[in-house]
């Protein structure tokens, strides 16, 4: 890559576009924090730029400063709304500065509700993996039935598992466990579902060559047919983890007393809008850090696969 | 009575495809002795396959027997290691692993620590040094077939069970490939040879190899004649086909293979 590809790009000029926009007279009748938000963009730009100098592939430099872009773009537009024009309510929309100061202001808070969400996501659904991968694989290969459990997962997958919520509540001694058990219910069915067409998949090639290994009946469900059902497992799992993470939030929203969803519950219902969209924007970046973190496993997982 | 390593006595496998029962191989006899390379050939469709998963343990004849040193056979065993023409190793464990695996199955006296060691010789042997940490996925189709022999030999079974091993093998690696094996299994003399059955369609394949080809006719599947290969060993593909010999024994197990499929098309032309 020459050095003007590398560093000579338009996501730079809008990060000074973001800067010159700040040195408007501000409008608003709030308190804007423009300093906080200069502060994130510098903080932003610089390590980017530093990252850059470091990226080999040209499409990997290319999709960070393209995000990157679009990031000063919203922050520059959303300035310009709010804290320069006064355009939009500044009760429901604060300036940008304003939520990343409250971010700031917050965020050990903030920590903890992202510890206690992401605790009780990982408790259930790894319980409910746990559970269902190894039943799966049992019952779809000892029995070989497909059928009558493949329509019996049906039904039970067709319950939108946040209908528990009520019946839990009267089951269990709190509300975490409350939302565990409807994570791992969640979690449970697709995983279920996904391992058993998994293994009912398995191409008769790779079962004949490990029969004539002579393998043991674990070994063949777990170094065989495991691995062989990999990839329908993962669909399952990956599908589990995004309706854990719409169930949890909206759990949360219901009855918890932390967490991101109770997070911003509680604050809109106190008609605090920059809490409630800093709780927002949060979600987003927790939720896509867990989905990147679990598809790297993913791909080592089956990096045996072309 | 001789004393055959391998005795297939009036076998006979039906299969049933959509409810209908299929004579895939009637009454077939022929034995195998110690440390003996032995082909199958005949046209497809002939029960050649299916000769080798009964002797493999997949698959469960409804007549006659077979038996190994004397006892009858029955499922899979260690005795036994076997190459598919298909995935013939695991696509998620690299060569090394495959091979690790392997020797686990079958030889219970190697030490866990040992197993690395020895799969990275027969990897050498095969002319796959080097490549212990890829996936099948990554080697060519010759290569894969390189590691699975690779398996099929540290596993040090009595008894190999090679089922069209090379015939998704491009014509050049083929030669290559069934040199290999060649070299392998003559060995130096300082080891006693395995037994080998070795389904082909490839005539010339199951002249350079085997002591002893076994011609099956189709519909269903019997043995037509088991023919002797009379050539010396160690043999050379070179020296072998320059000769006269070479073109009689070739045409006569054309002859054979041939002469069944016309006059079976001479039959069905009567019928006509």
């Amino acid at each position: 890559m020459t050095l003007k590809k590398r560093y000579l790009r338009i996501t730079h000029l809008l990060f000074i576009a973001l800067l010159l926009i700040q040195l408007l007279p501000d409008r608003s009748t709030k308190e804007v924090f423009t300093g906080s938000l200069i502060a994130f963009a510098v903080g932003l730009e610089v390590i980017v730029f530093v990252t850059s100098s470091f990226i080999k592939k040209e499409e990997s430099l290319s999709l960070l400063l393209d995000i990157t872009g679009f990031v000063f773009v919203v922050l520059g537009v959303w300035s310009l709304a709010t804290a320069k024009y006064n355009i939009l309510n500044d009760l429901l929309f604060p300036a940008p500065g304003k939520v990343i100061h409250q971010f700031t202001e917050d965020k050990s808070a903030i920590f903890t509700n992202i510890v206690s969400s992401l605790g009780t996501t990982i408790k259930g659904f790894l319980i409910a993996a746990a559970v269902a991968i190894p039943l799966g694989l049992f019952i779809g290969w000892s029995a070989r039935v497909g059928g009558a459990a493949t329509y019996i997962t049906k039904f039970f997958s067709s319950i939108p598992p946040i209908v528990y919520i009520p019946y839990g509540i009267a089951l269990l001694p709190t509300f975490k466990s409350v939302s565990v058990f409807v994570i791992f219910l969640a979690t449970f069915w697709p995983v279920f579902a996904g391992t058993m067409s998994g293994v009912l998949g398995v191409d008769k090639r790779i079962i004949d060559s490990a029969k004539v290994l002579n393998v043991s009946k674990p070994e063949m469900l777990f170094r065989v047919i495991l691995p062989a059902s990999l990839q329908q497992i993962f669909l399952g799992c990956n599908q589990g983890l995004s309706v854990s993470f719409i169930l949890l939030t909206s759990a949360e929203m219901i009855g918890a007393r932390d967490g991101m969803g109770y997070y911003v519950k509680y604050y809109s219902d106190f008609g605090d809008y920059t809490r409630t969209i800093t709780g927002l924007l949060v979600i987003g970046f927790v939720v896509i850090a867990v989905t990147f973190l679990f598809n790297k496993l993913q791909n080592r997982l089956l990096r045996w696969k072309r | 009575m001789t004393t055959n390593k391998i005795e297939i006595k009036d076998l006979t496998v039906n299969y049933i495809e959509n409810k209908r029962s299929f004579n895939a191989l009637h009454d077939v006899s022929f034995g195998v002795a110690d440390g003996e390379f032995v082909s199958v050939i005949g046209a497809s469709g002939c029960g050649k396959s299916t000769l080798l998963s009964v002797l493999e343990g997949l698959y469960a004849p409804a007549g006659g027997t077979v038996q190994i040193d004397g006892k009858e056979l029955h499922g899979t065993g260690t005795e036994r290691g076997v190459v598919f023409q298909h995935y013939s190793l695991f696509p998620w464990m690299t060569t090394r692993k495959n091979i690790e695996f392997g020797i686990k199955q079958s030889r219970h006296d190697v030490k866990r620590s040992e197993r690395a060691k020895i799969a990275d010789e027969f990897l050498t042997k095969v002319g796959l040094t080097g490549f212990g940490n890829k996936f099948p996925s990554q080697l060519s189709g010759g290569m894969q077939q390189r590691a699975a022999i690779a398996r099929a030999l540290a596993m040090d079974t009595e008894i190999l069970l090679m089922d069209e091993p090379f015939s998704a093998i491009d014509a050049k690696n083929r030669v290559i490939l069934q040199e290999l094996l060649l070299k392998l299994w003559e060995g130096d003399g300082s080891e006693p040879r395995k037994t080998v059955v070795f389904v082909t369609h490839d005539i010339d394949e199951a002249i350079l190899l085997s002591d002893k080809i076994v011609v099956l006719t189709a519909h269903p599947g019997t043995v037509n004649e088991v023919v002797n290969v009379p050539f010396e060993r160690p043999r050379r593909r070179e020296d072998l086909v320059k000769t006269d010999e070479y073109g009689k024994f070739r045409n006569r197990l054309l002859s054979l293979l041939y002469n069944d499929i016309a006059e079976r098309i001479g039959g069905d032309e009567v019928v006509l």
